[in-house]
């Protein structure tokens, strides 16, 4: 239920459609299985009617008793009343069944779109919105507007039903039908009234559930520490006291849940008496039959549960909405990014040229400033400056995750609009501080940038960086369970397989933003090692962040909020005591193997 | 009062804890239920209270017709059956806000115990317990599986309560009308066990598998979501909607799978056909003048009364099922045996520092993860332990407050095995500062005294802190001390929160000390506190190190260098960098000056 209540926060993405915008959305997901609804409305109206039927074929019979009856006059009767169950049954069988089947071919389409939107957007959109928010738009979201579908047809039979019905019963005697549904007024306000004080302690208990699942989590998480400080008991305290409090509104929100029933109870047996009453004085007087007094009687029961179901019924329908509306937002959301060609991109020199670049994330912040940078084909450029100078910001317009707002960027020559994007992207390897891996082998990892790689080339690629030492440590190889998002293996070993992942992909132009969480000495030295290998004869731009390999670059550039403010190699820059020097002894100096404290 | 098996081996006990009996999910359900009998047994003599009122109306409906035979007094009659309609109705009323009432409370209850149960059992588990557990699965347990505990009992147990309630006393008053009349409901009611048996064992696999495949794409979504720069950067979008239309076609399909079986309600048909031939039966002995006219209308009124426990019975063996698989998960955790216990009889002493392995053997999970390790740490030295991630470097340190045990050799601890100490005792002497701090969602005041709990003084927090070199960014909060960390609170960085732990370890004066210290110092400032932290931490008490900080390696009175679980060398910084050819090639890499240019 938790990823349910995520999805309810409104994002900026979100818009609101008119109500006819909205159903003609609905209406278009619906059309191709136009033959298939309308089988089912006809089997809807079917089934209400033989639903109806039932009743009043009983009544008949009543009546048939009234009189001088002979059994078997009665037979036809109760032939017709097993017809009518029997078709009422094998409607509604007809009825659900293909409800279900569009229904899920819907929900299916409406997740392929979904999806579909959510792989066509550029990353500012998932640096914007959280993927919990996302991923219970294109799961739970389409899921409550299937089960709004099923809930709206559901009722509307029932409400069908009881509109025949009631039809039936004006027909039969005006004056007692309306006596007959004079408590609906009441059921539904007292429906209402529940609903909104059940809301109020729903919230209540929605926080303090969410408090009691903190503190499980918090035991668990922390196990090691209370177990350490011995201090168990301190925890399970805490822990009581969420646990009462939770017990406490828990049981209030029971109350009020439960007493909803008996009252509505109550309405219904006075409303029977009712009818009882001015029914047996009309069938006394003669005004009816008795079996027409059965009928009303009866229909007491069968109009009570439509109309529990109404009240309840529009808050449901709204949420349905709304998840349908949230869905389509995902999918009109606008992409930033455009291309304005398609050209075809085969092996890249990797020559790359910024110039007078502007680019922000928001109106608020000038990220780069008219920036102009020049990078020759084979260069390692390393990025250093202070968090927010602008460094990541340069591998993200490379990799064409952004739009920028002025200049021009060109890779070999050319503009980096104009190329095919799905083509550009697959000469680009980049590499994070937090590699991604997929669930699956160590093996699937490295083969997921190129497919068609085999298992010597796997192999071969793996065992190049650090000698393939760091294979020996996995417990299957190649072939060991990276668990989910690679919870299995330590953050070094992730960074290797993300590196040989790389290699097999073999991109013209690398963009790194490396580690800054350290990894064990020996782990270092062979992603030092496979990075060394990586960087070799490919342009690569680094944001850098071990002193090795700002030292090892062909080029540092040191930028100050989106400006290049000094370039060269290490040693150079190190005598110019700028910013440069600053740098290194504010983030660097501690990497040093002979580091003192300052 | 005899102890449960499962509560033998525990870390963590309470007073006067109730004894569930665990040995099957039923008998623990009832055993929950029996601790509150009273509400139990008034739950179901309620039930049968408001389906005997219940089953009033239609009797009184019935003799409603007769009154048409009456003439004169008609009116009378009339009215009072129907004051009487609406004293049942009142009746029913009040005996149902009783009933709910309790059994909310007892479902309510129920899942309080359990929960609380929980986590006893959780706080109670060892180290390697909670290893081998990911925290989703422990909280899927805690949250969901403890709701369908109380959904089980309310509305679930209560709605099949209330369908076998609207069956027997709609068939005593049947019966009371005219024995003859028993002979279709029973029938029926045979048939409508038997075709909901195979109705569930239809449906369930299929709901099963149904949610599971729900799981499936939720998770492969989230995957797809979570490595989406990886996904564009290396170009494969096709690839990723390929696999999430596979586990949405496969949801699909199993979505109309359980739409045609629950479509196939068999038992409604069989509800028509037996209405049917109970309303042939009735009107056969009305001809035969062996009922009324009103007796045929009550029996009706009672034959409808069976279409509730018909229709609800689509949902409530469905809950119930839930609740009992969620118990049966609940008691395999709970029941899962952890293998140390307190040894509350063992030595108690106060620890000198001298830890010594001899020949240890470790296997987790069947692998083994430490084999024949050997050395030795004085009082007051520090050890430094070297080797790449998997290689048993933790591991090793866990051994030694003994949140594992080890399966061979032994570890001792001034000369007795660690197996011999009270637990307590021992782990109240060694420290551990953990590679990923844990602090819990209180004030920092509060975590740093987590250790001694309520006797923690605000001077020795204070103390420990300026140790700890957290005193100075603490009093920049505005709420200093007191300041709440976590969702609610303020977001510590990396090597705050070390700085936090490492006041938290002084403040309980520890004689051992694990250092598990990878966080990466963002700047050289912060090294350099969290440098004169640890050395303050370090003086005067053994100490475990295990660090990517090459500085601090070198400093070591030891260093052990392991490699897939064996020790391959132990010895000085000089010593190692002589005769250790693994241990050099940490150091060599930047020992060779490589600032000039290109890498080759």
């Amino acid at each position: 239920m938790g990823f349910m209540m995520d999805g309810l926060d409104a994002e900026d993405y979100d818009r609101t459609y008119t109500d006819r915008a909205l159903l003609a959305r609905i209406l278009g997901y619906f059309r191709p299985h136009a033959g298939v609804m309308a089988f089912v409305s006809v089997m809807l109206l079917l089934n209400s009617l033989m639903d109806t039927a039932l009743p009043i074929l009983t009544a008949r019979g009543v009546d048939a008793l009234a009189q001088d009856f002979t059994l078997g006059a009665a037979w036809p009767l109760v032939g017709a009343i097993l017809l009518a169950g029997i078709l009422a049954w094998t409607f509604n069988y007809f009825r659900q069944r293909k409800t279900a089947e569009v229904v899920a071919r819907v929900v299916y389409q409406l997740r392929q779109d979904a999806f579909a939107a959510v792989m066509a957007r550029d990353m500012s959109f998932y640096d914007e919105f959280p993927s919990g928010s996302i991923v219970s738009r294109v799961t739970s979201d389409t899921h409550a507007f299937s089960n709004t579908v099923t809930l709206t047809l559901n009722l509307l039979s029932q409400i069908l039903l009881v509109l025949i019905l009631a039809v039936a019963l004006f027909v039969i005697n005006a004056r007692l039908a309306w006596i007959a549904i004079a408590m609906a007024p009441f059921v539904v306000a007292a429906a209402l009234s529940f609903r909104h004080i059940a809301r109020n302690v729903s919230t209540q208990v929605r926080r303090v559930m969410a408090q009691v699942n903190a503190t499980v989590q918090e035991t668990v998480a922390g196990i090691a520490v209370a177990k350490n400080f011995n201090q168990e008991q301190a925890v399970f305290d805490t822990f009581q006291d969420v646990n009462a409090r939770s017990y406490a509104l828990n049981l209030r929100q029971g109350f009020v849940f439960a007493s909803i029933f008996p009252i509505l109870f109550l309405l219904a047996g006075a409303a029977t008496a009712i009818v009882l009453y001015f029914g047996g004085v009309d069938a006394l007087a003669g005004a009816i039959t008795p079996g027409e007094w059965f009928l009303f009687i009866t229909s007491i029961e069968i109009f009570w549960f439509p109309l529990t179901s109404i009240a309840s019924f529009w808050s449901q329908f709204q949420l349905g909405m709304s998840a349908a509306e949230r869905v389509f937002a995902l999918i009109d959301a606008e992409p930033r990014v455009v291309q304005n060609d398609r050209r075809p991109v085969g092996r890249l020199q990797g020559r790359i040229r910024f110039a007078n670049v502007d680019f922000r994330y928001s109106e608020k912040e000038q990220v780069l400033d008219r920036f102009s940078l020049d990078i020759q084909p084979g260069e390692t450029v390393a990025l250093v400056g202070h968090t927010g100078a602008g460094k990541s910001s340069i591998g993200k317009l490379v990799a064409r995750f952004y739009e920028f707002q002025g200049g021009r960027i060109e890779v070999d020559g050319q503009d980096i609009r104009d190329y095919d994007l799905h083509a550009y992207h697959r000469q680009l390897g980049i590499v994070n501080q937090l590699p991604f891996l997929f669930s699956g082998t160590v093996r699937e990892n490295i083969r997921y940038g190129r497919s068609e790689a085999d298992d010597d080339a796997v192999e071969r690629v793996a065992r190049s960086i650090g000698g393939g030492f760091w294979l020996d440590a996995l417990p299957q190889g190649l072939d060991t369970d990276v668990g989910e998002a690679g919870s299995r293996l330590s953050l070094g070993q992730r960074q290797l397989v993300a590196l040989a992942r790389l290699l097999v992909q073999n991109p013209s132009v690398i963009i790194l933003d490396e580690a800054t969480a350290s990894v064990d000495p020996l782990t270092e030295a062979q992603i030092q090692e496979g990075l060394e290998n990586v960087l070799r004869e490919r342009t690569a731009i680094v944001i850098a962040h071990r002193l090795s390999t700002i030292q090892a670059a062909d080029r540092i550039i040191v930028m100050q909020q989106g400006r290049i403010i000094q370039e060269g190699a290490h040693a150079s820059l190190m005598a110019e005591a700028g910013h440069y020097a600053e740098l290194y002894a504010t983030y660097f100096r501690h990497h040093a193997l002979d580091y003192q404290l300052a | 009062m005899a102890l449960n098996p499962a509560l033998r081996h525990s870390e963590f006990r309470i007073a006067d804890e109730y004894p569930y009996e665990r040995r099957t999910a039923v008998r623990w359900i009832f055993s929950h239920l029996w601790r509150h009998r009273l509400f139990f047994v008034f739950g179901l003599l309620s039930s049968a209270g408001s389906m005997f009122l219940h089953s009033l109306v239609p009797r009184l409906t019935g003799q409603a017709f007769d009154t048409l035979l009456l003439g004169a007094e008609a009116r009378a009659a009339l009215l009072r059956i129907v004051l009487a309609v609406l004293a049942v109705a009142a009746a029913r009323c009040a005996v149902d806000l009783a009933s709910y009432f309790v059994k909310q409370t007892l479902a309510s209850r129920f899942q309080r115990d359990a929960r609380e149960e929980l986590e006893i059992s959780l706080l109670g588990k060892s180290q390697t317990f909670h290893n081998q557990q990911r925290i989703g699965d422990i909280m899927a347990r805690a949250t969901n599986d403890v709701n369908q505990l109380g959904e089980m009992i309310m509305p679930g147990a209560t709605l099949i309560l209330d369908s076998v309630m609207a069956v027997i006393f709609p068939l005593i008053l049947m019966a009371a009308i005219h024995p003859q009349l028993l002979i279709v409901p029973l029938v029926y009611v045979a048939v409508l066990i038997a075709a909901l048996k195979r109705y569930n064992r239809r449906l369930n696999p299929v709901s099963g598998a149904l949610q599971m495949q729900y799981g499936h794409m939720n998770a492969g979504l989230t995957e797809a979501i979570t490595g989406i720069e990886l996904v564009k950067s290396t170009a494969r979008e096709a690839l990723e909607l390929d696999k999430f239309l596979r586990n949405a076609g496969r949801h699909r399909d199993y979505f109309m799978q359980q739409g045609r079986i629950q479509a196939l309600y068999w038992p409604m048909l069989y509800l028509g056909i037996g209405l049917t031939v109970m309303f042939a039966h009735s009107l056969w002995l009305v001809s035969q003048n062996q009922i009324t006219l009103g007796d045929l209308v009550a029996f009706m009124g009672l034959a409808y009364l069976l279409r509730f426990p018909t229709f609800i019975s689509i949902f409530t063996f469905t809950l119930v099922q839930m609740g009992r698989a969620g118990a049966e998960r609940i008691l395999a955790l709970i029941n899962q045996d952890t293998e140390l216990d307190e040894n509350a009889q063992g030595h108690a002493a106060a620890i000198r520092g001298r830890v010594e392995f001899d020949r240890v053997h470790f296997a987790y999970a069947g692998n083994a993860a430490l084999q024949d390790v050997t050395f030795t740490v004085e009082p007051g030295e520090s050890i430094a332990i070297v080797g790449q991630t998997g290689s048993g470097k933790s591991t090793l340190t866990k051994l030694v407050n003994r949140i594992f045990d080890c399966s061979q050799g032994a570890v001792r601890i001034d000369g007795v095995d660690v197996k011999d100490w009270n637990l307590a005792a021992l782990r109240r002497q060694i420290s551990t500062i953990e590679q990923d701090v844990f602090l819990y969602s209180r004030s920092l005041a509060e975590n740093i005294g987590f250790g001694q709990g309520r006797h923690a003084s605000r001077t020795g927090i204070e103390e420990a802190a300026r140790a700890a070199q957290a005193h100075d960014f603490i009093v920049g909060f505005q709420d200093g001390y007191a300041t709440e960390i976590g969702e609610r609170g303020v977001t510590l960085s990396g090597g705050q929160r070390q700085r936090i732990a490492i006041a938290r370890a002084l403040l309980t004066d520890p004689r051992i000390l694990i250092l598990d210290d990878s966080t990466s110092a963002v700047d050289s400032a912060t090294e350099d506190e969290i440098q004169r932290a640890i050395n303050a931490v370090m003086a005067g008490r053994t100490t475990f190190l295990i660090t990517h900080r090459i500085a601090q390696i070198r400093k070591a009175s030891k260093i052990l260098v392991l490699a897939q679980g064996r020790v391959v060398d132990v010895g000085t910084h000089r010593e190692l960098m002589a005769r250790c050819e693994l241990y050099r090639r940490i150091f060599l890499r930047d020992e060779t000056p490589r600032a000039n240019g290109r890498l080759r």
